[in-house]
């Protein structure tokens, strides 16, 4: 009854497999629906960037074939899952021989360190401040101390970031402004080394998090107004249990579920400003190569990034899916029932 | 009187400090406004910029080189904000940037509402497997990073103008929309009011727009001001990237252009800064709107902003001040309530909810306390228990156990006294018990808080209550979704004697339950009572009920006692007028009698008349009805009444007055 069933498993992975095959899909079908085809825009703007290229037509043709554009759409359509499930996505076509894939697994873990450590401060951060604003027995002193946090809340993440930018890195030069790590140390398990990763990683976590705690805080706010009007809160209270077990086992305890369904859902918005937030810092993780792979027209490794990245979005909420009916015990029990 | 005189003087002052958005519309909300008023004033620089600038000089070897703005030195008054490495003029830029901004914004939201607003009601009005699809689409779609999708497409697909990159982004701002509308005609579909004009025979349509649309359109505009600043921010975004269309300026492409040319570290902070600001600006403004519109949406949000200015205000009263002669109670009163006046601080003025409430418990007897729906008898057992909700504040009185005044204590102290002396049988058990803790811990919580007891013990003491209240032990472990109502509620019952109080309060314990349930439940209820001697204050409006459960009775209107009498006396010689009508609406299935129902309150609570409380509605109102209050007196055994037809003084009274 409790904890996860069966059935709860299942249409959570059939709705894993949807989202990867809708977001997949739409990398694949929306280049062919554009008028061209890739590989002559591709042709055309290399021709635009030299003036001109000798035997334009026979280079589309063999490039067509080498990517088995010329094959029927539904042909490439399968040779392209093919390719998705085995996550063999060829060679780069700017590192030549290098695959794609081997490029891509270098950047992921970068992005992976990144986003995790920016997105649970974003998320615990947001949802103690909003916990605190919308309970009736905050002191009042905190009440006034709390909005504050919420300044930058409007604020895209990069454009914070190019002014901590300026401000932090070249202003008062605390901190390094770009990449991961500096040239001068080794990367390996040293003190030296781990010191100057996270010196790189403060400016990119702050600008993620600063503006992105704002966002959860506000729902959490939301949250805890209702559940502050609830029965079971009030009988809480006529208990005499303690303020801060009220607040915790009573409040923060309910009125985070659906915190915690925005936070599934959010992933994707956190993930895709991510993408400028490496970009602006040069930080070398997944939207970085992103980047850089498109403005190479490097097809392959765009392809396999674009890819990976839904695919770790997708597991990620899948991961927060099933962890959900633990924390609320009535999720799986409405689904047995019917 | 002096001194409620004073306080409810003072307390209604802050009162009319209430701005704007409680007596006018709800639209005219600060934080909207102030948004939409920023969105305005940036579109309008965008609009009128052209009339004013030339914004030929947008482009490039219109001026000298990387000159800084006038202000600085070397600025040149004919480039007010300054010039780029290629000559640009920036004022120009921008003029010509912000409204193309704004455009791909606006244009993509509203296609992704339109597509949402359609899949949306589709979904929730049709249901069925067209509701399953289009839910399980939007989903999953939701969870899609749109950026990057967007990065590759773009990567692709040479974007040429503003339109094409708005139908691009519509692609991912539809989702939000659709759930959003779904959820909506899901919840309005059951109103009763389009449930109304529905069997009247309305079309689908015409109460889609009729009947559903403007109840939710504080939602949608939220969504769609929502949408539009993560549209900007997408479009945004791709220019940054260099992904835009290139061709047309805006504030991404001039911010991909002032990094790609190092102006970061180059100084050129007036090339960098300018776009950033006007997009922080948009969109500060924008979220302003949203956080506004969602205030709007959602009352409680409101409600809680206020109250919180409430309380501040009702905080700076003085504090309640203990009745000294407190002793004047019968000596074997387990609860002693004393003179109690609660008022409500609303913002159309102080409702007076409990107004001078004397009564008392005597030990291991159940009062009843009844009366209509609004009388204020769950805010006296708020009141007794110490939580009244603001706006409500216990303006007067005192609430005493074994002499300690409740009213006085706070904190810790009050924290010990709860439960452990005063337990509540909630009115609601469907939704008192905590969604997400099994039974157990919700029980122990409560003994645990008081008494520091072993593991085992605990467990052995829980299983007890629930034995005590006839419930199977495995209930211990299980969720409240996984218990009847009736169950429930004896859970509630069986926490409530945890600690052996002295007085339980029990709010309408059987109203949410049928009439079987409620038979079972008022059985545990009294088995308990009988077991342990504990003093019950039972509220209801069941007066058959009543009769079968209490020894007192106490009939309370319009927030004043107007009788309280020994549950025999009252039922065979009714006193008040009111309680004679109460009685009388009993239900009888021995004979048909026409219902005698006369009209409720006829009064504003806020402005009690003077004299009686009941006269609009008696029928045996005389001329000192209308001048004086009634007091609470004693006029039979043990039969106290607040009428004028009992005091055989009362026509000298008001002569001797006028004399």
């Amino acid at each position: 009854m409790r904890g996860l069933t069966k059935e709860y498993v299942l249409q959570r992975f059939l709705m894993y497999l949807l989202t990867i095959w809708l977001g997949s899909t739409l990398i694949f079908v929306i280049p062919r629906l554009a008028p061209g085809d890739p590989v002559s825009e591709m042709v055309g703007r290399l021709s635009l960037d030299s003036g001109y290229i000798e035997n334009a037509d026979k280079l589309i043709a063999s490039w067509k074939a080498r990517f088995g554009l010329d094959a029927p759409i539904h042909v490439q359509y399968f040779r392209y899952w093919g390719n998705v499930f085995r996550l063999n996505f060829g060679y780069s076509l700017s590192h030549f021989p290098t695959e794609a894939w081997s490029m891509v697994s270098r950047a992921l873990p970068w992005s992976l360190g990144l986003l995790t450590v920016a997105t649970v401060l974003s998320f615990s951060i947001g949802v103690t401040v909003g916990s605190l604003m919308g309970w009736r027995r905050t002191p009042r002193w905190l009440q006034m101390i709390l909005p504050s946090s919420l300044a930058f809340t409007a604020i895209p993440y990069f454009m914070f970031g190019i002014m901590l930018i300026y401000l932090v890195a070249f202003e008062l030069d605390w901190l390094p402004a770009t990449g991961a790590y500096s040239r001068r140390v080794d990367p390996g398990w040293n003190l030296p080394f781990i010191k100057n990763m996270l010196s790189h990683a403060i400016l990119p976590v702050v600008s993620i998090v600063l503006t992105s705690m704002g966002g959860w805080a506000l729902g959490m706010r939301g949250l805890m107004i209702s559940v502050n009007n609830e029965d079971y809160f009030l009988l809480a209270q006529v208990k005499g249990l303690s303020p801060a077990r009220i607040f915790f086992r009573y409040g923060v305890r309910n009125a985070i579920l659906p915190a915690l369904t925005a936070l599934a859902l959010g992933l994707g918005g956190l993930i895709s400003g991510s993408i400028l937030v490496e970009f602006i810092f040069a930080y070398p993780g997944t939207g970085y190569s992103l980047y850089q792979a498109i403005i190479s027209q490097d097809y392959t490794v765009t392809q396999a990034i674009a890819n990976l990245i839904i695919l770790v979005t997708a597991t990620s909420v899948f991961l927060l899916d099933l962890l959900y009916p633990f924390i609320d015990p009535r999720i799986t029990y409405k689904r047995t029932m019917r | 009187m002096a001194v409620g005189q004073r306080t409810s003087d003072d307390a209604s002052a802050p009162a009319q400090g209430w701005g704007l958005n409680t007596w006018d519309s709800p639209w005219l909300n600060f934080k909207f406004l102030l948004g939409a008023g920023i969105v305005l004033l940036i579109l309008l620089f965008g609009l009128v910029g052209p009339l004013f600038w030339d914004t030929d000089l947008a482009y490039t070897g219109a001026g000298p080189l990387n000159k800084p703005p006038v202000w600085d030195e070397g600025g040149l008054p004919e480039h007010p904000l300054g010039t780029e490495s290629n000559g640009r003029d920036m004022l120009a830029q921008l003029i010509l940037a912000t409204p193309s901004s704004l455009k791909v914004g606006f244009l993509a939201a509203i296609i992704g509402m339109g597509i949402g607003m359609a899949l949306g009601s589709v979904a929730g009005y049709v249901g069925g497997w067209w509701d399953h699809v289009i839910r399980t689409l939007s989903d999953s779609a939701v969870t899609i990073p749109a950026l990057v999708v967007l990065v590759v497409i773009a990567s692709y697909v040479q974007m040429t103008d503003t339109t094409a990159m708005a139908l691009i982004l519509a692609l991912f701002a539809w989702p939000g929309p659709t759930r959003l509308v779904r959820s909506q005609v899901l919840t309005l579909r059951e109103r009763s009011y389009v449930r109304m004009a529905h069997l009247s025979g309305a079309s689908a349509l015409e109460i889609m727009f009729v009947e559903m649309l403007p109840n939710m359109l504080p939602w949608l505009a939220a969504s769609l001001t929502g949408g539009i600043s993560a549209a900007i921010l997408g479009a945004t975004g791709l220019e940054v990237l260099g992904l835009g269309p290139t061709r047309v300026p805006s504030l991404g492409l001039i911010i991909n252009q002032a990094t790609t040319n190092a102006a970061l570290v180059r100084g050129l902070v007036w090339w960098w800064l300018p776009p950033i600001i006007i997009l922080m600006v948009i969109f500060v403004g924008f979220f302003l709107m949203t956080i506004g519109l969602d205030e709007i949406a959602n009352p409680r949000i409101r409600q809680f902003s206020s109250t919180r200015r409430e309380r501040t205000a009702a905080g700076e009263l003085p504090p309640v001040e203990p009745i000294e002669d407190g002793t004047a109670g019968e000596e074997e009163a387990a609860l002693e309530v004393d003179d109690l006046h609660v008022h409500y601080f609303t913002p159309r003025g102080e409702v007076i909810a409990a107004n001078g409430v004397n009564f008392s418990v005597r030990k291991g007897e159940i009062l009843g306390l009844v009366g209509e729906s609004g009388c204020g008898k769950t805010t006296v057992a708020m009141a007794i228990l110490q939580v009244v909700q603001p706006p409500g504040r216990i303006v007067q009185g005192a609430v005493r156990i074994e002499d300690r005044d409740l009213v006085s204590l706070s904190g810790r102290d009050l924290r010990q006294v709860r439960w452990r002396d005063l337990a509540l049988v909630p009115q609601g058990a469907m939704n008192s018990l905590n969604p997400v803790t099994p039974i157990r811990e919700q029980m122990a919580d409560a003994i645990l808080a008081h008494e520091n007891i072993g593991r085992a013990e605990l467990e052995q003491r829980i299983l007890n209550l629930l034995n005590d209240v006839g419930l199977p032990e495995r209930v211990i472990d299980m969720f409240p979704h996984e218990l009847s109502g009736g169950m429930k509620q004896r859970v509630c019952i069986a926490m409530s004697i945890a600690l052996n109080p002295q007085v339980i309060i029990a709010d309408e314990p059987t109203s949410a339950l049928d009439v079987v349930v409620q038979r079972v439940v008022a059985q545990t209820l009294l088995e308990v009572k009988e077991r342990l001697g504990v003093s019950m204050v039972m509220i209801g409006h069941d007066m058959g009920l009543q009769a079968q459960l209490v020894d007192r009775i106490a009939v309370m209107y319009a927030g004043n006692l107007v009788e309280v009498a020994p549950v025999e006396s009252a039922f065979a010689e009714p006193l008040h007028p009111y309680t004679q009508l109460l009685i009388e609406s009993i239900p009888s299935i021995r004979e048909r009698k026409p219902l005698n129902v006369t009209e409720g309150l006829t009064h504003d609570l806020r402005d009690p008349p003077p004299g009686c409380i009941f006269q609009f509605r008696c029928k045996h109102v005389e001329r000192i009805c209308r001048e004086r209050r009634p007091e609470l007196v004693e006029r039979d055994d043990d039969h106290l009444v607040a009428c004028w037809l009992y005091e055989p003084e009362r026509h000298s009274l008001i002569e001797s007055e006028e004399a």
